[in-house]
């Protein structure tokens, strides 16, 4: 559901919780711990990869299962030029490479809708995969390591900024005429298409920025890991959180999405800490519950209270 | 003679070896309404989405104001300034009434670039259509002759020139259909709009049309004021099977 029933209040109630979400993460590596600093990394990579799939999926309703295939190039291309290229050129170039990549997959794939869309950008992330893996194993590179990699403050501050410029990314599509243009394409193509809206165009271009910053994630990732094995840059479970952060959260503004990442990386942290063992089955019962019960997420959620509380008020008038 | 505004000339289509279409000319002058006729299956769906670019013609073309359109994608022809509606209609059905005619007043030849601006362009068609009480309705929720409604709001909030009505009056009442006539003439009159006008309420298409084009399994049979349809003997024994 679009954002723009949200009341003036709410958003201001919003636009201070997000500020202090902000300066909160901002001022973290300065008074805590490591483990407290990658526990942020984490949240903050998922806030960046969340909100960049959400310009493509939530926007455009084109539900891509293959994004992590953005961010393994990222990650493959930092590794790959390891102590040729100079840091901040091979972080951009491989969001450029991203979205390159995206723009080139996108014509063909973005051709079929629903299921088969779904399927096909599954499909494509697997074959940039395997290919990667062969291509490695071909060169008799099973894993690399990267040594000098910069610590892990530099690291949180570089995803810092991918995360806040993924975030004003989303808020500048769902608020401009593209994003309206995206929305009528998702609840009917072929009427949109009549309507003006250039679709073909349009459905690129949402894809191509949808990728370009899980690029530069995967590629800041890389740094973190300093040892690098395909496997782990291209798995698939990468997209599957993305999307179920992204589903937990619900409309398709940036407040689902910072919910939805909030909700489920607490809870992830939560169980894993505490209960490894019922971990999945816990986190298994909550996607189920939220797709049947909530299918609009917690924004969904809120948004129905906030109908009932002011529905008695509004009878009257 | 003057340029006519839309010229469709021997317009075919084939899906496989099924002749949807065949060889039909006609023109429409601007300013004009002009009606389609012709039972299930005669092609006059297949002639508005050629017309509107949904589907590319096996052969022939369409001039729109002079200008050949033919190969056009709809949003192109959209912007030119051609709008349509869908018979089965196809609202954006979580977004609201007005957000559905602020996509058309964005995109379409009116090509609002500002919201607000687009808005106020889409309320005051809204107010004409009858439908400013639920313009913050998600469009979903509306009946059906509302979604009807609504879908000649958004062809007109594009600012078309040349607007293809595809039986907005089928399901209807018939207090509805006097309802949508008289919305239509006034639309025509303060807008100064062209209408090309497929419609099965045949009373309503000899009201509303100055001319009538006769479509029968893929062919263009007639064309004629309503008069002259009434009275053609192909018209009659292929809608009355007279001599069949």
């Amino acid at each position: 559901m679009p954002e723009t029933l949200a009341s003036a209040g709410a958003s201001r109630i919003w636009g201070g919780t997000l500020a202090a979400l902000a300066l909160a993460l901002g001022a973290l590596p300065f008074v805590a711990n490591d483990y407290a600093v990658a526990t942020g990394l984490g949240l903050l990579m998922w806030l960046a990869l969340t909100q960049s799939w959400c310009v493509l999926s939530k926007m455009t309703g084109y539900v891509s299962l293959g994004h992590v295939v953005f961010y393994g190039l990222g990650a493959y291309l930092v590794v790959v030029t390891w102590q040729q290229w100079p840091l901040w050129l091979a972080v951009l170039a491989a969001g450029a490479l991203a979205a390159v990549f995206a723009a080139l997959v996108g014509l063909p794939v973005l051709r079929v809708r629903g299921p088969y869309f779904v399927i096909l950008t599954f499909g494509v992330a697997e074959l940039v995969r395997y290919s990667i893996l062969a291509a490695e194993a071909a060169s008799g590179t099973a894993s690399r390591i990267l040594f000098g990699a910069p610590d892990l403050v530099f690291i949180y501050f570089a995803m810092y900024a991918l995360a806040a410029a993924a975030t004003l990314l989303l808020a500048q599509v769902a608020g401009s005429r593209f994003g309206h243009g995206l929305r009528s394409l998702r609840e009917n193509e072929e009427a949109a298409e009549t309507l003006g809206v250039p679709v073909v165009r349009y459905k690129l271009i949402a894809f191509v920025l949808s990728a370009a910053i899980p690029g530069m994630v995967g590629a800041v990732m890389a740094l973190r890991s300093t040892y690098f094995v395909v496997g782990q840059v291209f798995d698939p479970m990468i997209s599957v959180t993305m999307i179920a952060m992204a589903l937990l959260g619900g409309g398709d503004g940036t407040r689902g999405p910072i919910l939805g990442t909030l909700f489920l990386f607490t809870i992830s942290e939560l169980l894993w800490a505490n209960a490894p063992l019922a971990y999945m089955l816990i986190l298994g019962a909550i996607l189920a519950g939220f797709v049947l019960l909530a299918p609009d997420g917690i924004v969904g959620i809120a948004a129905k209270l906030r109908a009932r509380r002011s529905a008695p008020t509004k009878a009257p008038e | 003679m003057t340029t006519p505004l839309l010229a469709v000339r021997c317009l075919g289509k084939r899906f496989g070896g099924l002749v949807a279409l065949d060889d039909v000319s006609f023109d429409v002058a601007a300013g004009e309404t002009v009606g389609i006729m012709g039972a299930n299956g005669a092609g006059k769906t297949t002639l508005f989405s050629l017309i509107a670019g949904n589907q590319q013609p096996s052969s022939g073309g369409v001039d729109f104001d002079g200008r050949p359109i033919t190969g056009l994608s709809p949003d192109r022809v959209c912007r030119l300034g051609i709008g349509r509606t869908f018979q089965i209609v196809k609202p954006f059905p979580a977004l609201s009434v007005l957000e559905n005619l602020r996509t058309a007043a964005m995109f379409g030849r009116a090509g609002f670039r500002d919201a607000a601006a687009a808005d106020r362009h889409s309320r005051a068609i809204l107010d004409e259509l009858g439908l400013a009480d639920v313009a913050e309705r998600p469009a979903g929720t509306l009946t059906l002759s509302g979604q009807k409604r609504l879908e000649i709001a958004r062809a007109v909030a594009t600012g078309a020139r040349l607007v293809l009505l595809d039986e907005v009056m089928a399901g209807l009442t018939p207090t509805e259909v006097a309802r949508m006539l008289e919305t239509l003439r006034q639309l025509r009159a303060t807008r100064g709009l062209t209408l090309l006008v497929i419609e099965h309420v045949m009373r309503a298409l000899m009201d509303l049309c100055e001319r009538i084009v006769v479509l029968h399994h893929g062919e263009r049979i007639a064309i004629g004021t309503p008069a002259e349809i009434g009275a053609d003997p192909r018209v009659l024994s292929v809608y009355l099977g007279a001599g069949a």
